[in-house]
């Protein structure tokens, strides 16, 4: 295909970013609304695979923060750093804590929970966005 | 063999290694100090796997004593022989390390009470001998030996374990000491014949009973102080220990009597006559050794009090004149440079003191008077007179008898003794002083037990009682009758000379019986062996085709057949399921999975059959909507969207590929395997799902967590408050495994290191 949907591609530009802010808006209300770390994950993958689709995976892989592993495995790090804090509450691992944070206007809840979900968010991201991406790359790359 | 000769000469004796003979020379000197002060048995008990019933329960009587004693002063003396036999060689740090675990292995085996607990230890000794038997691992036929051994070994522990696993269940108690004291409760069990065979299968292999005995004459491939202390004093004497251990539950059982005596005396005969047929006088000692194990097996299983204090007494002998004899073979390995006793005649001009050993050793071994050797075989025919066996039993116990004592005179006579014939270039040297005091110190005591046989009467006796409780050591010494004890010493030597002058002449005449080789059980091993990598092969043929199709049949048709199975035996307790009519919503749902799963059948095209199949997720995606489960729903929905687009461009770009547009041409229209497969697993799961919706909701975990969600998570999405926090640990292990999936996809992918900048 030596045309470019030149269409496509302007409108594929935004939609990635709407999808990716989508996606992060999903993770936030998960707690309380239809979402979380894992919908939101998926979303985030959606807009990566339109942005390889539209343009090409190698160019989709560099618009991802971090390499797909390294995505991945900050992910599930952070998950697991979020249960740390319990510990030193001499609680069970992964037993989340909330804070209230005043702003004057009103309090801020904020919670271990949002580290834990947001890793689950980056993990998924990372692991099946680098499934996609990898296999149209190899695609793309083959003669 | 692991030397070169002549250099070794200037080698000083490796302090590392005389250093480690402490260890169990403390050892051996604690348990002595314990045996003379502590009255036997002692005991102990700690609780170890609970949920298993396994405790870790010791229990030293006299047997246990008598295998400690020597566990630990035979392997002080192996050790500090390795620091003269292996000093310079690479690798002998990790032959003293493997040998003193080795060492603990045994320990572990001979103290612990718990049949499963033992097992352990026995197969720890099985691996640790594989590690030491393969030492010289760069030659071909050391590997062959050690995997030979491991194979046999290992196999037989298998059989172990079973028979003990049976065992403990006829019985009610995996320990030991329970199993003996109600023994007569469950004697009649019709399973007790099998587990007891299972039982021999592992106790046969371990100590080299025919049809197993032939690894051990090929592990000599060993180094020799190995050989000295496994081959000889310690690990193939497990199996023997595990027979006399059970003796006493089962020595009235016909069973035990005729398989043991049977099994004992044709692995004697068969070793004698194998024996004569090497020319290696390590391979010659190790035959012997297999024909002392038959002996003994054969002694376990006869019947009487003599028998038991017979084992005592051969167990206490043999490891007192074997091992010093493997020293032997080991200094004229290390000093000539061979073991072949064609090569050596005439030593002793060049190592007296080896020549010494050897001489009382072989004294023992020949069983001639003033020798502990003698007082066996004294004991051992007041045993065989005592019960009375099948005169076949005694004849061949003569013979084998009279081998031994022709063995022995092969390895002190012919070897150190006679013309000078050694090749001038060989440089034979006498060993160093690590290799001279082992089996000097042990042939001497030998002789002090020979002269005095009081001295080792109390370990004996007590190892004997252990055998058959309630041993009168009285009735055994009334019972001695001079008589045979001097005809069965002079027919020995008799027939041993014989054999002896004959010696050259009875093994080109056994060198000739191919046929013992070709119907041995050695070739079916080899034969058995050469056939797995042919049947691995052809099985990996059939099932790894590389076909998908193929695959998912084999998936779903054994899903289907184990599902069914299940139906089957739940079949009974099933109740009628009342079925509601489904809001609409929900029926417009399932037509949509309905109609994408029937219009598979009919699109040829991949491309079509993804996105109708497509079709299946968005319609399982809509009933999760309408079934009051909207993550799902939502999750579902980006899932499908992700795959069929991401699979549909795949399968665009691969059909440029020339190669995979004509296959889907080949497939036929019917599969009718495949058409039974799929419509049993059809019926098996909607017969599942019926029964498990028939089935009254347990709403417990739902309540709670509804409950719970806001008060203690502050959420108001109980799904994901329970992803993340109710269940937050399953769910790190869920994203875990995508991160490894990953992981392992990288390399196929090509998305590691560098991956994004390369294109840049």
């Amino acid at each position: 295909m030596t045309s470019r949907p030149l269409l496509a591609e302007v409108f594929v530009r935004g939609l990635y970013i709407v999808l990716l802010v989508a996606s992060i808006w999903v993770l936030l209300r998960g707690h309380n609304a239809p979402g979380g770390g894992f919908i939101g994950g998926l979303l985030a993958v959606a807009a990566s695979a339109a942005y390889a689709l539209t343009f090409n995976a190698t160019s989709a892989l560099q618009r991802l923060p971090l390499r797909p592993a390294a995505l991945a495995a900050i992910g599930v790090l952070l998950s697991a750093a979020s249960g740390v804090p319990a510990l030193w509450s001499d609680l069970p691992f992964l037993t989340h804590l909330w804070v209230e944070l005043p702003l004057g206007i009103a309090d801020l809840p904020l919670s271990t929970v949002m580290v834990f979900d947001f890793g689950v968010y980056l993990c998924v991201w990372g692991a099946l966005g680098g499934y996609c991406l990898g296999l149209l790359r190899a695609l793309e790359e083959a003669p | 063999m692991v030397h070169s000769v002549g250099d070794q000469e200037t080698q000083r004796p490796d302090v590392l290694l005389l250093v480690l003979a402490l260890f169990p020379a403390s050892m051996f000197l604690v348990l002595l100090y314990a045996l003379i002060t502590q009255p036997l048995p002692w005991a102990a008990s700690w609780t170890w796997v609970p949920s298993l019933g396994i405790d870790l329960t010791l229990w030293v009587d006299g047997l246990a004593a008598q295998f400690l004693l020597l566990i630990t002063g035979i392997g002080t003396l192996v050790l500090i022989y390795a620091a003269g036999y292996l000093a310079g060689v690479t690798g002998r740090a990790r032959v003293a390390l493997l040998l003193l675990l080795f060492m603990a292995a045994m320990i572990g085996a001979v103290i612990s009470d718990h049949l499963i607990v033992l097992f352990m230890f026995w197969e720890l000794t099985s691996v640790l001998s594989f590690l030491l038997v393969g030492f010289s691992h760069e030659q071909e036929n050391t590997r062959r030996s050690a995997q030979q051994a491991l194979l046999v070994t290992g196999l037989g522990g298998l059989a172990l374990l079973a028979g003990f696993i049976l065992l403990g269940q006829i019985a009610e108690t995996y320990s030991i000491q329970d199993l003996i004291a109600r023994a007569d409760r469950f004697v009649g069990d019709a399973r007790l014949s099998a587990a007891l065979l299972l039982i021999f299968a592992g106790a046969f292999t371990k100590s080299a009973q025919f049809p197993f005995h032939f690894w051990l004459p090929n592990a000599m491939a060993a180094p020799t102080p190995v050989s000295a202390y496994l081959h000889s004093a310690t690990m193939v004497k497990l199996g023997i220990y595990l027979l006399a251990r059970l003796d006493a539950a089962f020595s009235d059982l016909l069973l035990w009597e005729v398989v043991l005596v049977a099994v004992g005396t044709s692995t004697a005969v068969g070793a004698a006559l194998q024996t004569m047929r090497e020319r290696d006088l390590k391979r010659i000692l190790a035959w012997s050794t297999v024909a002392t194990l038959g002996t003994l097996t054969m002694l376990v299983g006869l019947p009487g009090q003599g028998a038991a204090l017979a084992v005592a007494t051969l167990f206490f002998a043999h490891a007192l004149y074997k091992a010093p004899l493997f020293f032997v073979a080991g200094n004229l390995d290390h000093g000539a440079g061979t073991r072949i006793i064609d090569q050596l005649t005439g030593m002793r001009r060049y190592m007296p003191w080896t020549a010494a050993a050897a001489l009382l050793a072989a004294i023992s071994m020949a069983g001639l008077p003033l020798s502990f050797g003698f007082i066996a075989k004294d004991v051992l025919t007041i045993a065989k007179a005592e019960s009375e066996v099948f005169k076949a039993v005694s004849y061949a116990s003569v013979f084998v008898s009279g081998v031994s004592v022709a063995a022995a005179a092969v390895a002190a006579i012919h070897v150190f003794w006679g013309r000078d014939t050694v090749p001038r270039e060989a440089h034979p040297h006498e060993g160093s002083w690590p290799m001279l005091f082992p089996p000097l110190l042990l042939v001497t005591l030998g002789v002090l037990f020979g002269l005095a046989p009081t001295l080792v009467d109390p370990i004996l006796g007590a190892a004997a009682r252990a055998i058959a409780p309630g041993l009168d050591a009285d009735a055994v010494r009334n019972a001695y009758d001079a008589t045979p004890v001097i005809s069965a010493t002079l027919s020995a030597v008799l027939i041993g000379v014989v054999i002896y002058r004959n010696w050259d002449r009875m093994h080109a005449l056994l060198e000739r019986a191919h046929f013992l080789d070709v119907l041995g059980p050695e070739s079916w091993y080899w034969r058995k062996l050469a056939f797995l990598p042919k049947l691995a092969a052809w099985l990996t043929r059939r099932l790894q085709h590389g076909r998908l199709p193929g695959y998912v049949l084999v998936l779903i048709g054994t899903c289907s057949v184990v599902l069914f199975a299940l139906v089957g035996v739940t079949w009974p307790t099933w109740q009628a399921v009342e079925v509601s009519a489904p809001e609409l919503p929900v029926l417009l749902a399932c037509a949509l999975i309905a109609a994408g799963a029937l219009a598979t059948l009919f699109v040829r095209d991949h491309l079509v059959l993804l996105l109708v199949s497509g079709l299946v997720g968005y319609g399982s995606a809509a009933l999760f909507l309408f079934t009051g489960a909207p993550d799902l729903a939502f999750t579902q929905f980006a899932v499908e969207t992700v795959f069929v687009v991401v699979a549909a461009t795949l399968l665009v770009r691969l059909r440029r590929a020339p190669a995979t547009a004509s296959s889907a041409l080949r497939e036929p229209v019917l599969r009718p395997v495949a058409l039974v497969v799929s419509i049993t697993f059809a019926v098996v799961l909607t017969a599942l799902l019926l029964f498990v919706s028939a089935q009254p909701f347990d709403s417990t975990l739902s309540e709670y967590f509804g409950a719970q969600s806001v008060p203690a998570a502050h959420g108001r999405n109980v799904v994901n408050v329970i992803i993340v926090d109710f269940r937050a640990l399953d769910t790190l292990g869920e994203i875990g495994v995508l991160l490894f999936a990953l992981l392992a996809a990288l390399p196929l992918l090509r998305l590691g290191r560098g991956a994004r900048s390369e294109a840049t």
